[in-house]
């Protein structure tokens, strides 16, 4: 009897947009031999060696990747077997990107079949809802404050304060709601989570609604996510056939289900109060706050919001081991953060690390640098709302606390390089334009406010020396940030700001 | 039609918020949300015509009129501008003879931009219909249109 030689092929939207799934079905069509197998697992967040094919033999497991390979020539697997060995296959964890990272969140990612149950379950899952269901919800809020996670959204609020409002509400019926539109540019962190591990997010989901008295869940996520969708809705049945999801989950009197919702392709909806309005069924128009919605939130009860990362990081938080977690980091800044590295970088991908790492660290020694070998002019932090730091500036530590004095923040870690032809007037005039398309209409700053920065960056780009449309930038910016009705128009001045400061003579000459 | 929309909006009415749940099911079976689908929508939720047209004005993906086969959304956020989205899009607007958000005469393509299809580590990223391209050039796309029966997810 011969041992079971398995290949692997990730299925994840990245990984299936240079090739996987076409290699799927080159190398499933030359198997012929009860003893192969092929697993679709998840995605290691290494994109840039996708396709990664990884064969598993004798206990030992090396990888190769396939970008840009053409297998259809092959006859038989013996081929595709010598084919791999020719590529020097190696052990993805022993390679720097994966080696320096810290996974804990994301510790389950690309190892397995990711809607596998009993993998799940052999790597700790499933535990922490057990000890949840034993500690009782305010023993579970305790823990989740004294963890110090902050939300991974991108407002980094404290979890545990949220938990605990949701909680203190006396209501029958509340909800949660999981933000997964997951909109910023240079952001896949959520989707991540949801293709490669979802059991993960349900979990997390399962354990946050027991400690808040929520017996139905949301999960909002964009319609740009089928593959998620996909898998979200096959993960749901599993959990809801093993009795994770459903009445009376593992024998305890808690019930609970979830609803998977999916958005139209609108940016704004993944603001909080516009998201409730589009899964109660409206326009996606943001409310203003007061209520919260820990108070007064979707269908008008306590609800709560949280999204993908922050609810995926709560099992983690539960395992005895816990202070593997907490002991990362300072002030703000606990934890890990899932950054996400893509634009012009030769090795983007998905690196949890602690937040006080500089720049520098991530692109040269994750990113190894640009891709184009051109040098860096710009990076982008923080999503379409955040700020662009320049070349001088890549000691920068990535702390909520150090981009907060740059008038920036980690917002949901996403980081984009740019080499030195990128054009800032035209990064600056973006950022208008994008509040010009994705502006919910509601607040006149917002939706006025961004046609008439769109006019006058136009006007700046053909004459940069302008005084009064520099002047008239600074008080637009100004109107916006203490105006707007949300995030939205208040922070789209923040990129410009940076590149007004940062980038001295690109857009505005003095 | 083949399809009845009443049968397909039906199991929506009952659902707290079923509406947009509503739209995207009759949209994917019928294409488009036709004047009819308005007014029987308006009736099962129990609201006005001008609030479910509402509904569908704001979204970006619900419309009012048919489109194409093959939807290609091609990705303008930052993180595709920094691989040269730019130029694709031009590249495709002019291969296709169309600006962004026209259809073609036969219905076969739409082009329109998106922004952020979270394949941003491989860019520039396209959709089409429900398969994402990475680091997409004019020359796949076109192939993909042309093999897409093998290249389903």
């Amino acid at each position: 009897m011969n041992e079971v030689i398995k290949i692997f092929i990730p299925n994840e939207t990245s990984a299936n947009s240079v090739g996987a799934n076409l290699l799927y079905q080159v190398i499933s069509e030359l198997i012929n031999d009860e003893n192969v197998e092929i697993i679709r697992n998840g995605s290691w967040g290494a994109f840039w060696l996708e396709p990664f094919i990884e064969i598993e033999k004798d206990g030992i497991r090396k990888g190769a990747s396939y970008r840009n390979i053409n297998l259809s020539h092959l006859n038989t697997i013996e081929e595709f077997f010598l084919d791999f060995e020719k590529r020097n296959p190696f052990d993805i964890n022993e390679i720097d990107f994966i080696r320096k990272q810290n996974r804990i969140v994301f510790s389950r990612i690309g190892h397995e079949d990711p809607l596998n149950i009993e993998h799940y379950i052999n790597t700790k899952g499933y535990q922490p809802l057990l000890t949840a269901l034993e500690l009782g919800p305010q023993k579970i809020i305790n823990q989740i404050k004294a963890s110090g996670l902050n939300g991974r959204g991108g407002a980094a609020f404290p979890t545990g304060i949220k938990m605990q409002t949701v909680f203190d509400q006396n209501s029958s019926v509340k909800y949660l709601a999981c933000n997964a539109d997951e909109g910023d540019g240079g952001t896949f962190s959520d989707r991540l989570i949801m293709e490669s591990d979802p059991f993960a997010l349900i979990e997390g989901m399962t354990i946050a609604a027991y400690a808040v008295g929520a017996s139905k869940g949301y999960i909002y996520l964009r319609s740009e996510y089928p593959l998620a969708k996909d898998f979200l809705i096959r993960a749901i049945d599993i959990a809801l056939d093993n009795n994770y999801l459903g009445n009376n989950i593992q024998n305890s009197d808690f019930n609970f289900d979830i609803e998977l919702r999916i958005g139209a392709g609108s940016y704004v909806c993944g603001e909080e109060t516009a998201m409730m309005e589009s899964i109660e069924g409206r326009r996606g128009l943001v409310r203003s706050k007061p209520p919260l919605p820990a108070i007064n939130g979707l269908f008008k009860q306590p609800t709560l919001i949280n999204n993908v990362v922050t609810l995926a990081t709560i099992p983690a938080l539960l395992l005895s081991d816990q202070s593997d977690f907490s002991q990362i980091g300072s002030n703000k800044s606990i934890g890990t953060m899932p950054f996400q590295l893509s634009g012009n970088v030769k090795h983007g991908g998905l690196i949890e690390t602690r937040f006080d790492i500089s720049l520098n660290e991530i692109i040269e020694d994750f990113g190894s640098g640009t891709k184009s070998g051109e040098p860096i002019h710009a990076i982008q932090i923080g999503g379409p709302l955040g700020i662009y730091l320049s070349s001088s500036m890549l000691d920068t530590t990535l702390t909520i606390e150090s981009l907060q004095e740059l008038k920036g923040s980690v917002g949901h870690g996403g980081i984009i390089v740019f080499d030195n032809s990128v054009d800032m007037a035209e990064q600056a005039k973006f950022a208008m334009e994008f509040c010009v398309k994705e502006s919910c209409g509601k607040c006149t700053p917002c939706r006025i406010g961004s046609v008439r920065g769109v006019e006058i960056i136009e006007r700046l780009q053909k004459n940069k020396t302008s005084k009064d449309d520099a002047t008239l930038l600074h008080d637009l910016c100004e109107t916006l940030e203490s105006t707007s009705l949300c995030a939205m128009g208040g922070m789209t001045p923040n990129p410009i700001h940076s590149i007004i400061e940062f980038f001295p003579n690109e857009l505005i000459e003095k | 039609m083949s399809i009845d929309s009443s049968n397909i909006i039906k199991p929506f009415v009952e659902k707290k918020g079923g509406l947009m749940p509503a739209l995207h099911a009759l949209q994917h079976h019928l294409g488009f949300i036709s004047k009819d689908n308005i007014a029987e929508l308006a009736i099962a939720f129990n609201c006005s015509q001008a609030e479910v047209i509402d509904v569908i004005t704001f979204y970006d993906d619900f419309r009012l009129v048919p489109i194409g086969k093959n939807i290609i959304k091609i990705c303008q956020a930052e993180a595709c501008q920094s691989q040269n989205c730019k130029q694709l899009l031009s590249d495709l607007t002019s291969y296709f003879s169309l600006e962004m958000g026209e259809t073609s005469d036969d219905l076969n393509v739409t082009l329109k931009e998106v922004f952020c299809l979270g394949n941003c580590a491989v860019g520039p990223s396209v959709m089409i219909n429900d398969t994402v391209i990475g680091e997409a050039t004019t020359e796949k796309i076109i192939s993909h249109l042309k093999n897409d029966a093998t290249q389903k997810l």
